[in-house]
């Protein structure tokens, strides 16, 4: 029996990793995936808070964390495809329009 | 009272985003007014319906989704500001080449997330209705799609949106794993039976602000506000800058609202508000001043105007915050349809130059902007002036001196950069180049009832806060 | 078990140097040639990524929601049961806000391949 606490120690160091690569990453598309990776920590948390709760909510939740996921990703990528269409890039150096 | 009926104000509006997807696509009518006057006749309706449930306590799904009179006040004032923007945008996107009937049923889907928002019990739908309205956020501020800075402003929304989307995800999950629940309610009572303040909680609880502080703009997680809020059609931006921080405000004060009594005591949350406020009113105003494009001086006035609403947070005085809300929601739509006003096909005009000799050349637009920017400023006569004394004044009662006097130094500064707006319409020549579409009877019309609102606020406050007092008073266990 | 320990970790050390040696020491002399994907003689013909027709990302978009939105029918499935036919009603009004997407989606040309 692996300890609860290694799953939420494994969360929370997915979570910084998917932070750090947020803001190191120069690229839209990483970005995007480290932000996933965030909410997947944040689903591992749930669910194993979930078991140590003896509970079926916190696992229900993960449902809706996932779908609200995919449908953000869907919206998104169209929003990084129409960057891409207008710049012929995905990096955010070249999306430097405003400044101020 | 446990009614079906409860639903139907999110089910009319659903209904009508529906509505307005079909009839877009199966009748491909060349004009979309009719659309947008269907849309704010199903709002009408709404609001109307809003009307009737008040006092009636209506609740459904075991008292998870609650229409009490604080929640009907927070989904009119929503369904107002959602009425507002429609009327101005109608002429707006077919001149600014966003001509899409979809830009109606995202508005209308964005308005529902925001009613599910101030009307749930359980921190999870909360969450949900938040992601109805960021989705369809992030498509509204790229609609402009042959303009780059639109779709600039949709992928920084987007990213920070969605990063602010996780730290509230994982806030959830540590409140979940500390409380067992994500109902509010049950959280109250585990908050009162114990003193099981633990290190989970206060992290979970940090982070769900952190979430929700993006969303509101406050500093220091504000760097989407003025890109976002410059590249997004105008309309849309009156839309950003009221709808998201209404909904904001609503469901913080329905969080602390049960945590007051037993983390305001541990001082730890009370000293970090306390900070991100200062921080808030002195960088959203000290940068205003720099600024030379007019929708960008507007981001960051907003910005500011967050800061003094959590110091109504801080005060533990939901009558004045509702208030603040109330006015800020005439004067900042009625502030950005002046700017919508200033444009002809292809062309807006947004520079601060483009506004040199208004005050002349268009008398009208020119005079009600000035009263919205003297109001956002905190102007005596208006409703501005009088938001900001009753936060103020409820501060200072509660012991908050120092920081009310930061506050009223912070709002000095910002005289500064509204006033410059005026000087540049009134003082300076006009400019021969400039010309804008002026038949547009429904946006004049908007953009007179939010006069009528700032001033009917700012003279005669009495209706209005009588409901919000009633409203108030019906929150439970304060 | 530390003699174990010693011998990882001497050879891991060992490996690591190794290879920064060969970036430190070896000599460098790039060439538009050399750094071109193959070094074969024959110039190359096309990039090696080749971007895919647009309407596959609308496909792959589209695929995406609808696949992920169904996951709530197995939930609502564990439930049935109990909930009877107000499961029943709830799922049919679930169904329709797909269906009235769909049906945009559809009418709005995006499963057409061809523009």
């Amino acid at each position: 029996m692996i300890p609860i606490s290694y799953f939420l120690i494994l969360s929370a160091v997915l979570f910084a990793l998917g932070m750090v690569a947020f803001f190191v990453k120069k690229d839209l598309i990483t970005m995007f995936m480290a932000i996933e990776i965030m909410l997947n920590a944040a689903n591992l948390a749930f669910i194993t808070l979930a078991k140590s709760a003896s509970s079926l909510n916190g696992q229900v939740i993960v449902f809706f964390v996932i779908t609200v996921a995919a449908a953000e990703a869907s919206v998104g990528l169209a929003i990084i495809l129409l960057i891409f269409k207008q710049k012929k890039s995905v990096k955010t150096e070249d999306i430097s329009l405003m400044k101020g | 009272m446990n009614s079906f009926w409860a639903l139907s104000p999110l089910l009319l509006v659903v209904l009508a985003a529906l509505v307005v997807l079909l009839l877009e696509v199966f009748l491909k009518k060349e004009t979309k007014d009719y659309l947008a006057y269907l849309s704010s006749l199903f709002l009408a309706g709404c609001g109307i319906i809003l009307m009737i449930f008040w006092d009636k306590n209506y609740s459904y799904f075991d008292g998870n989704f609650l229409l009490d009179n604080l929640a009907l006040v927070f989904s009119l004032l929503l369904t107002l500001a959602t009425i507002l923007v429609i009327l101005i945008s109608i002429k707006y996107i077919s001149l600014q080449g966003a001509n899409y009937g979809e830009y109606y049923a995202l508005l209308l889907f964005a308005l529902s997330g925001m009613l599910i928002m101030v009307s749930s019990q359980s921190l999870l739908i909360i969450f949900l209705g938040l992601e109805i309205l960021s989705i369809s956020s992030y498509s509204l501020a790229g609609l402009r799609r042959e303009n780059p800075e639109s779709s600039e402003a949709a992928i920084k929304y987007f990213l920070l949106g969605s990063f602010a989307t996780a730290f509230l995800v994982y806030g959830l999950a540590l409140m979940y794993g500390s409380t067992h629940s994500l109902e509010i309610s049950s959280i109250i009572r585990f908050l009162t039976t114990g003193t099981h303040l633990n290190l989970m909680l206060l992290v979970g609880l940090g982070l769900i602000i952190i979430g929700f502080a993006f969303k509101i703009a406050l500093v220091p997680f504000h760097m989407w506000t003025p890109d976002v809020y410059q590249g997004s059609p105008t309309p849309v931006t009156a839309f950003f800058s009221v709808g998201p921080k209404v909904v904001g405000f609503a469901v913080l004060l329905r969080i602390f609202h049960f945590y007051w009594e037993t983390a305001f005591h541990t001082q730890t949350l009370m000293t970090a508000l306390w900070v991100i406020s200062v921080l808030t009113m002195v960088v959203g105003n000290l940068i205003a001043l720099r600024q030379t494009n007019v929708k960008r001086i507007l981001a960051y006035s907003s910005i500011a105007h967050a800061g003094y609403l959590l110091i109504a947070l801080i005060a533990q005085d939901p009558t004045s915050l509702i208030f603040y809300l109330a006015v800020y929601l005439f004067m900042n739509i009625g502030a950005f349809t002046a700017v919508t006003s200033l444009g002809r096909k292809g062309k807006e005009y947004v520079e601060l130059n483009d506004y040199s000799g208004i005050g002349f050349k268009y008398p009208w637009i020119g005079a009600t902007f000035a009263v919205f920017l003297f109001s956002l400023a905190g102007f005596p006569p208006t409703g501005g002036f009088l938001a900001k004394f009753f936060v103020f004044a409820s501060a200072v009662r509660k012991g908050f001196t120092p920081l009310v006097i930061i506050a009223v130094i912070a709002s000095l500064i910002s005289v500064f950069y509204y006033l410059r707006i005026i000087v540049t319409m009134y003082m300076k020549e006009p400019s021969p180049s400039m010309q804008i579409l002026t038949r547009n009877p429904v946006l004049f019309s908007v953009l007179f009832l939010c006069l009528y609102g700032v001033l009917q606020l700012g003279i005669y406050p009495g209706n209005v806060l009588g409901f919000i007092r009633q409203a108030v008073a019906a929150m439970p266990l304060l | 078990m530390i003699e174990l320990f010693l011998v990882f970790l001497v050879f891991g050390l060992l490996g690591v140097v190794l290879v920064f040696m060969n970036k430190l020491l070896g000599p460098k002399k790039p060439n538009p040639i050399k750094e071109s994907p193959f070094e074969c003689g024959s110039p190359y013909l096309q990039e090696g990524i080749n971007p895919v027709p647009i309407m596959y990302y609308m496909v792959a978009f589209l695929f995406l929601l609808f696949d992920i939105e169904v996951v709530f029918f197995f939930p609502w499935a564990l439930v049935f049961k109990e909930m009877g036919s107000t499961a029943l009603v709830i799922m049919f009004a679930y169904i329709f806000v797909l269906v009235v997407g769909f049906v945009y989606a559809w009418k709005k040309g995006a499963f057409k391949w061809e523009l």
